[in-house]
């Protein structure tokens, strides 16, 4: 105000004195300052008029917003507003909730679907997880079920658990309302029926009344809380249940059979009736069918009869797998024992575990395989884990299966072996022979080695002649150290017998020696019998060695009347103990040096 | 057992309900006559020794909000028109509606119900009148809903006209 008083002066002292000076003064003046005060002036009438300042914010208000919430965050300016906001809507609702609510609509449906969804996930998914753990056999079954047509385990459940119950069946009479027949579920409290028909039929009426509906359309199913009443309607007659839980659809198709069975049956007396209930009596037996087509759920009656099968069919299964591993153990345990008897295998220890059998021990490397013993004995080598350590058994079998493997007879020649002792039997060739005296003393297991029923083949041709000269008895007159006469011929033969025999062992490698043993009978001294048989079989080694044997072949001895041939009881007996006979012996050549 | 249904009809607060509430069987709030305009109760009277199950559609009086489903009338085998002694015009009104229900369903027995008969001294309907009304074949009965007095009877009375027809 000051400011305005002050600038208006001037103008009005200008208007009252116009002197030169004071007009120079005020143009002056106005030169300067007029335009600076035409400024003033409207920055005054900016702020002060309501309408220009309203006008001015206007056009920076949404930048405004924009910049103030870019520099504080959305929060500050979302605080500040929502009580405007939220009034706004309270008020827009308040005047008209239309247009709101048209605003909304397009959001509602989808956002309610949403939340619908989540909450059945939701529930799904802990269904879920209650009953992954569940090992009942209806489970399994289901389980079997999902996996075979490829639903999610929950909608399986979810389908089979879905339990309802048709507590109540109303028959009724169209026209008047009145009620022809009532059954109810066992267990389940009851209203008046004549009352509840009454008030359905009332309800029916209301609503085709009231929704100017077509004659044919009637309304078929009322909800109330968890019960359901589905209504089926025809010409005379309409049936109503009463459902606790969700029903299948297919319940519909089973109340029209049952309703056109009552239409077709009773058709007369539906068309007659006059209050008299008692013709449709026996329609309650169709109606307790409705009552009893309810349960989805396997009945009670059969539960035990599955639960049953279930048991016997498990106790059979039971007895199978004890009696089996019963067998299985009788089985093992008769292995076992077959192992342990088995040369060259040493049991130490055996553990049974999670159906596999662990045997630890010793095994020769040329005992037999286990796991052939096990497949002899009918069980399964897979079943088993063998952790068997080599050694030498000493065990006689497997000693002389060695000796066969080192020694390599060849045919006719049988090793044997007894407790360390290895014997030898047959016939094989000298170089055979002496490889086995020089090589089984070093085998494992093997104390001495029994070659004396091991013969030379090479000195099987010799034995003819052998045992025809040993054969040979040369006799001799009572006291005397010549030959009895007659028995030039037999001499010369033996003479060449022995002579063909030293000859041809030589080629083979073999010395031969040849015993001659003076005999005597047993009369006389003994000391002169000595000395004359020890003549005897001087004499017959000179000639011998006349008829040229080399005397290193030849050795004598005299035995006297100690060594007869035969029992002195006959007069022949007694002059063939006067006598030379002859022993052959073969050294190889070799193993003499 | 036999069952009969009857219409119980006649205007706003003419005593309906107060004859129902006292007399018969009913499971059902009263809010249903306000909602679809009727509400069904039962009264089981008996005649020679025998029970009669009367299923009671009392049905909601007109006014200018609601108008009778004539529907609610089909297959009914008697009706009671029910007046307010004391208001004249409930008579008027009933006889008017009484056409209504001859053209919908026919001719079925019926009782003229002349209600609050404990307010006789206030009453509008003269004998004459009520005379008057019996010789065009009506069946006329006062009754009191308050004392109880003819209650039992308009209903033996209605049971036995049903099962004469």
């Amino acid at each position: 105000m000051a400011d305005q008083a002050h600038r208006r002066a001037p103008a009005n002292q200008t208007e009252e004195n116009p002197s030169a000076n004071n007009h120079a003064y005020e143009e002056l003046r106005h030169l300067i300052i007029a335009p600076e005060q035409e400024e003033l002036a409207d920055i005054q009438e900016r702020l002060d008029d309501r309408a220009r300042r309203t006008q001015d914010v206007s056009s920076v208000v949404a930048e405004a917003i924009s910049m103030r919430r870019d520099q504080h965050g959305e929060r500050a300016l979302a605080q500040a507003l929502a009580p405007t906001v939220q009034e706004t809507l309270r008020e827009s609702v308040r005047r008209d909730p239309h247009p709101l609510a048209d605003a909304l609509f397009p959001v509602m449906g989808p956002a309610i679907r949403k939340s619908i969804s989540e909450a059945l996930r939701g529930m799904l998914e802990s269904f879920n997880q209650a009953l992954e753990h569940s090992l009942s056999p209806r489970g399994i079954k289901w389980r079997i079920e999902a996996l075979r047509t490829g639903k999610p385990y929950a909608e399986i459940v979810l389908m089979h658990s879905l339990l309802f119950r048709v507590e109540q069946v109303f028959l009724i009479h169209r026209r008047t309302g009145l009620v022809l027949s009532h059954v109810v579920a066992r267990e389940v409290a009851s209203q008046d029926a004549s009352m509840v028909a009454g008030m359905l039929s009332a309800i029916q009426q209301f609503v085709r009344d009231s929704f100017d509906s077509k004659k044919e359309e009637s309304l078929d199913s009322l909800n109330v809380g968890e019960l359901e009443v589905w209504i089926e309607e025809g010409p005379d007659a309409v049936l109503a249940a009463v459902i606790r839980g969700h029903a299948p659809s297919d319940y519909r198709l089973t109340m029209k059979e049952a309703l056109e069975e009552i239409q077709q049956r009773y058709s007369s007396a539906l068309e007659n009736f006059k209050g008299d209930s008692a013709p449709f009596l026996s329609a309650e037996e169709l109606l307790t069918r409705l009552l009893a087509a309810q349960h989805r759920e396997p009945a009670a009656t059969k539960k035990p009869r599955a639960a049953l099968a279930t048991m016997a069919i498990l106790g059979v299964l039971l007895v199978a797998y004890f009696g089996y591993s019963i067998y299985l153990m009788y089985e093992w345990s008769r292995f076992l024992h077959a192992v342990r008897g088995q040369p060259g295998i040493v049991v130490l220890s055996y553990d049974h575990e999670g159906g596999r059998y662990h045997i630890q021990g010793f095994k020769d490397p040329l005992a037999s395989d286990p796991n052939t013993l096990l497949a002899q004995a009918g069980l399964d080598p897979k079943n088993a884990e063998f952790d068997l350590a080599p050694y030498y058994s000493l065990d006689d079998s497997i000693v002389a299966q060695r000796a066969r493997q080192l020694l390599h007879p060849p045919d006719g020649v049988t090793l044997s072996e007894n407790h360390g002792e290895l014997r030898v039997e047959g016939t094989a060739s000298p170089e055979w022979i002496s490889r086995v005296q020089e090589r089984a003393p070093y085998i494992a297991g093997v104390a001495s080695v029994d070659t004396s029923h091991l013969q030379d083949s090479h000195l099987l041709q010799l034995n003819a002649p052998k045992s025809a000269v040993e054969s040979m008895i040369l006799v001799f007159p009572i006291g005397r150290a010549e030959l009895e006469p007659g028995q030039e011929n037999t001499v010369v033969q033996t003479q060449k017998q022995i002579r063909d025999i030293v000859a041809q062992a030589n080629r083979l490698g073999e010395q031969t020696s040849v015993e001659l043993t003076g005999h005597s009978d047993s009369t006389g001294v003994e000391g002169a019998n000595m000395l004359l048989s020890q003549e005897r079989a001087d004499n017959i080694r000179g000639t011998l060695i006349r008829a040229g044997v080399q005397p290193a072949n030849l050795h004598t001895r005299g035995v006297g009347a100690t060594q007869p041939l035969r029992p002195e009881d006959t007069e022949e007996n007694r002059r063939l103990n006067r006598s030379v006979t002859f022993r052959i012996t073969f050294t190889p050549t070799s193993t003499g040096n | 057992m036999l069952q009969k249904k009857i219409c119980m009809l006649g205007s706003f607060s003419v005593g309906k309900t107060s004859l129902v509430r006292r007399f018969v069987e009913s499971i059902f709030f009263e809010v249903y006559h306000t909602s679809i305009g009727v509400k069904v109760d039962k009264k089981v009277v008996q005649l020679d020794n025998e029970d009669v199950a009367l299923v009671l559609w009392d049905i909601h009086g007109e006014d200018a909000y609601q108008k009778i489903h004539m529907s609610y009338l089909r297959g009914m085998s008697g009706y009671l028109l029910v007046i307010d002694g004391t208001r004249r015009q409930t008579l008027e009104d009933a006889l008017a509606l009484n056409q209504r229900v001859i053209q919908e369903v026919g001719k079925v027995p019926a009782i003229l119900v002349l209600n609050k008969s404990d307010l006789v001294d206030k009453w509008e309907i003269d004998s004459a009148r009520e005379s008057e009304l019996a010789a065009t074949g009506w069946t006329i009965l006062r009754t009191s809903a308050k004392t109880g007095a003819s209650v039992e009877q308009v209903f033996s009375q209605l049971a036995a006209a049903t099962l004469a027809e």
